[in-house]
């Protein structure tokens, strides 16, 4: 933990303070860390979009702690914030820009574009030897494009494979000398071949991430494509980038809390993915087009997927406008309704492909939301919402969104330092919204599940019976521990094996209680519109009825 | 006075740069030559050579990758023969299955043109990098590619919707300002009436789509000719151009203008500065308002609301009181509107 360490007028009143801040691409988050009864807390926190001056930030914070600062300090609040020593991370400048070439679009280059995506690249453009495009054309796409980096992959390793030295020539052909590094992620018996097309130093193999059919080792890939991009584009600050300090703070998290943590941050261009299991052994996705502005969402398709999971009747076009107005302005906010179910409706959609795009935990203990979407949604309702439906987390699992966005700061300290960090701010950095229990398959007719809630000091609740496609949410306040008893239909999955039909578990409470989900997964909708906005406008019901106004908001 | 900015030409790879550092460059100026390259052709060697197919790789002596000029050995058997290159081209591919070599020869020479004036700053690796004295203007979003011409304004207000009918021989070559709108039939016919650009307020994401599908099933189908490009300065869906900036265009029609639809960047040359945009707006200044049910709307910022506010769509958040120029007077989330300041501070 940084301490102020300014010198002190003699007989002058001063304060401890320190600022964690998130610079990102659209917004800015604060959050001042202060000394009060002898421990540190969050006092206070604020975002504003990043093209507002600091100053603003500032005056903001200050007036957040007006009445709340002690009174010998409250009329240079301003000053002190402004003075206090920050910890401050930020967003890519820019996302590495590579180029593909593969053999195959299903197996070879789906895996290697997964592991670039998963490292933070943007693939500007990806060539295959079966995209139906002519060989002429392939080669003129590469020509085009402006990359710092080329990635070829194709052939098993133990058949090595012709297309695979095709599209290595082509690329060979393509890029024509300079610096610009090339990645081998093909076969390896080809390795030495494929080398030849290059001059000396340029090209580096490594691990095949399809090394056979039916095997996908997509690791040694994106830690190679990790490394290459902090050389490349964000020389010597990886500590200092948000998505970096992200998973590092969700892995001290898990491995101080001896639980498997999740966490996702969904900001305008960046998302990130963090696992981590008990040992703080983590795992972290970093898309750089994966944010809001994502292309993904624009694109053929996308305004129509995100109107059909609408609970209001908003048309495609209508969508299409919506969802390219917040690519072209990010740091604006959703003022009408219309306006905010579309930007849910997508940050569900991202968050889905999100969860589908890596390797699945075996299981989610604490699932965490971050960025202004999810941590800054008007009801906590809407944020368990969304991270529930588009993750669809299976089992049973607690819920916590980071309101001041401080994960990522805290995760920028030395190794030494997040652990005290997160331990001295452990009570205001996660804001809980309860706990889920979600399961996969069900019956009609039958219930999926019938719980029972046993409250400490309180009657139990239930046993409430909870169909296929229901969803119930059940009031627990923050801080409340409650025992669940449930039993769960033969058709239906929690996630991990089990012998029992019955289980028990302890979840806590939060903003919004627990959320009983029934829902399956993927979700299932109904295929006429009507029906599917009345099924989409229970759920949201069920979701807000229960609600707390937030606290504190945005700038 | 304008202050020249830098701006980066990206050149397709194979491009030999024409220009030295320092050179002075008009809009239309060669600034490279390129030969691209064409469907490839299969070279026999080793059938040539009377060997097996398996063994090409050790009788070529060039590397794919390589650019080979015409005449250039491809494979050579001490004693028993050479395989020559038929064209220039570049060596893609060598075939172990039929003993080939893919070549895909050069095109002839065609010509690179940067779209900007201004003088070299640089040459780098891909591209080329042009110090630019002219007014620049960011938009929103655009389509398409480096276009330059003359600036004409297309619309009697910047509300006005841009219609097909509009445009005539007369556009032809021209930079076009249009208003709130352009359907998809209208960006077609600019297109096929030879304009270079066309400005818009906005645009509805539907008719952008229609007319990229429409352009690359054209340029699919073949016979396409002439650059076009869209920039769009204030968002997606109907909105005017900000009258600030309408009667800027206004002021500057006739001059030489550079537009990057890709990019989302105009340049007009020996212009006046553009009114600026400030992201954080105060009391008193001309704002434009960026989002639903406002967007595109100008007015002036009343008065700052005290603590945060919810918006009507319950997010809380600071809120500026604007008074539009319809005479409404409403709400408006201080994130949401921006300031329009004309270049002396007015």
């Amino acid at each position: 933990m940084t301490i102020d360490a300014r010198a002190r007028e003699p007989g002058r009143a001063t304060a401890e303070l320190s600022l964690l801040v998130d610079i990102g691409s659209a917004w800015t988050k604060a959050a001042v860390v202060g000394r009060a009864m002898g421990r540190w807390r969050i006092a206070a926190h604020a975002a504003q979009p990043s093209a507002w001056d600091e100053g603003e930030l500032i005056a903001t914070l200050a007036a957040r702690l007006t009445g709340r600062a002690d009174a010998r300090v409250s009329g240079r609040i301003a000053t002190l914030l402004a003075d206090a020593p920050r910890i401050a991370v930020h967003t890519p400048a820019r996302p590495g820009r590579i180029a593909l070439a593969a053999v195959s679009s299903e197996l070879s280059g789906q895996a290697a574009r997964s592991a670039a995506e998963a490292a933070g690249w943007v693939v500007v453009e990806a060539v295959m030897v079966d995209d139906g495009r002519a060989v002429v054309d392939r080669l003129s796409a590469l020509q085009s494009a402006e990359v710092d980096a080329w990635l070829i992959a194709g052939g098993f390793d133990e058949e090595g494979g012709e297309g695979a030295l095709e599209v290595a020539g082509l690329v060979a052909a393509a890029r024509g000398g300079g610096r610009s590094p090339v990645v081998w992620a093909g076969s390896a018996g080809l390795t030495e071949r494929v080398g030849a097309f290059f001059e000396p130093g340029v090209l580096r193999a490594v691990a095949n991430p399809r090394p056979s059919a039916d095997r996908e080792n997509l690791l040694p890939l994106r830690r190679y494509l990790d490394g290459l991009i902090e050389r490349l584009v964000e020389r010597g600050t990886a500590r200092q980038l948000a998505p970096i300090g992200f998973g590092r703070a969700v892995a001290e998290l898990a491995r101080a809390a001896r639980l498997r943590v999740v966490g996702v941050d969904l900001g305008a261009r960046y998302a990130t993915w963090a696992s981590a299991d008990e040992n703080g052994m983590a795992e972290s996705r970093v898309v750089a087009l994966g944010g809001l502005a994502s292309p993904t969402l624009t694109a053929p398709g996308g305004p129509a997927r995100i109107a059909h999971s609408l609970p209001l009747a908003i048309d495609e076009l209508a969508v299409a406008d919506a969802l390219q107005n917040l690519r072209a302005r990010p740091g604006s906010i959703p003022q009408t309704d219309e306006e905010l179910a579309v930007v849910h409706g997508a940050a569900r959609d991202l968050l889905g492909d999100l969860a589908t795009s890596g390797p699945q935990p075996g299981g989610i203990d604490l699932l965490i939301g971050s960025g202004r979407t999810i941590a800054g949604a008007p009801l906590p309702a809407q944020a368990m919402q969304m991270l529930l439906d588009g993750i669809r987390p299976i089992g049973i699992v607690q819920v916590a969104i980071d309101p001041a966005g401080a994960l990522g700061p805290l995760g920028a300290l030395r190794d030494d330092e997040i652990v005290e960090g997160l331990g001295t701010l452990r009570d205001d950095l996660l804001t809980p919204l309860g706990a889920a229990v979600v399961c996969r398959g069900g019956r009609p007719g039958h219930f999926s599940m019938r719980v029972t809630v046993h409250r400490v000091g309180w009657r139990s609740l239930g046993p409430i019976e909870v169909r296929p496609g229901q969803l119930e949410v059940v009031p627990l306040p923050r801080g409340q521990v409650a025992e669940l008893e449930i039993e769960v239909d033969p058709a239906v999955s929690l996630g991990a094996p089990r012998r029992t039909r019955r289980l028990r578990a302890s979840v806590t409470g939060g903003a919004v209680g627990v959320v009983l989900d029934a829902r399956d997964a993927p979700l299932i909708l109904p295929r006429r519109s009507d029906d599917r906005r009345a099924v989409l406008g229970g759920w949201r019901d069920t979701f807000v009825r229960e609600v707390r106004p937030p606290t504190e908001g945005v700038a | 006075m304008i202050e020249a900015s830098l701006h980066r030409i990206h050149l397709p790879r194979g491009t030999v740069v024409s220009v030295r550092v320092g050179a002075e460059i008009r809009p239309d100026e060669v600034i490279g030559l390129r030969r691209g390259a064409l469907a490839p052709v299969r070279v026999p060697v080793t059938r040539a050579l009377h060997r097996q197919p398996g063994e090409i790789e050790q009788l070529l002596v060039v590397r794919p990758g390589e650019r080979v000029e015409a005449e250039q050995p491809l494979a050579v058997v001490e004693g028993a023969g050479v395989v020559l290159a038929p064209v220039a081209g570049l060596v893609l591919a060598a075939s172990g299955r039929d003993g080939t070599l893919l070549l895909a020869p050069l095109g002839s020479e065609e010509t690179v043109i940067g779209h900007v004036r201004g003088r070299v700053r640089a040459v780098e690796e891909g591209s080329l990098v042009v110090e630019v004295p002219a007014a620049r203007l960011h938009g929103v979003g655009g389509s398409g590619e480096a276009v330059h011409g003359e600036l004409v304004v297309g619309v009697p207000n910047p509300g006005d919707e841009l219609r097909a009918a509009a445009i005539d021989a007369g556009a032809t070559g021209k930079i076009l300002v249009g208003g709130s709108r352009a359907s998809a039939e209208t960006l077609t016919r600019a297109r096929a009436m030879g304009v270079a650009g066309i400005v818009l307020g906005g645009v509805l994401d539907k008719e952008l789509r229609d007319f990229e599908a429409i352009q690359r099933r054209r340029r699919e189908a073949g016979g396409m000719t002439g650059s076009f490009g869209i920039l769009l300065v204030e968002g997606f869906g109907k909105v005017g151009i900000d009258p600030q900036l309408f009667a800027w265009f206004r002021t500057h029609a006739g001059r030489v203008a550079s537009l990057f639809g890709a990019d989302g960047l105009l340049y007009v040359y020996d212009a006046a500065p553009v009114p600026m945009r400030r992201a954080l707006a105060a009391v008193g200044d001309r704002v434009i308002a960026h989002r639903r049910p406002f967007q595109g709307r100008g007015g002036v910022l009343v008065a700052l609301l005290e603590e945060l506010h919810s918006a009507q769509s319950g997010i809380p958040t600071r809120m500026a009181l604007v008074r539009f120029e319809d005479g409404r007077l409403a709400p408006v989330p201080l994130a949401n509107v921006e300031a329009t300041v004309l270049p002396e501070g007015r």
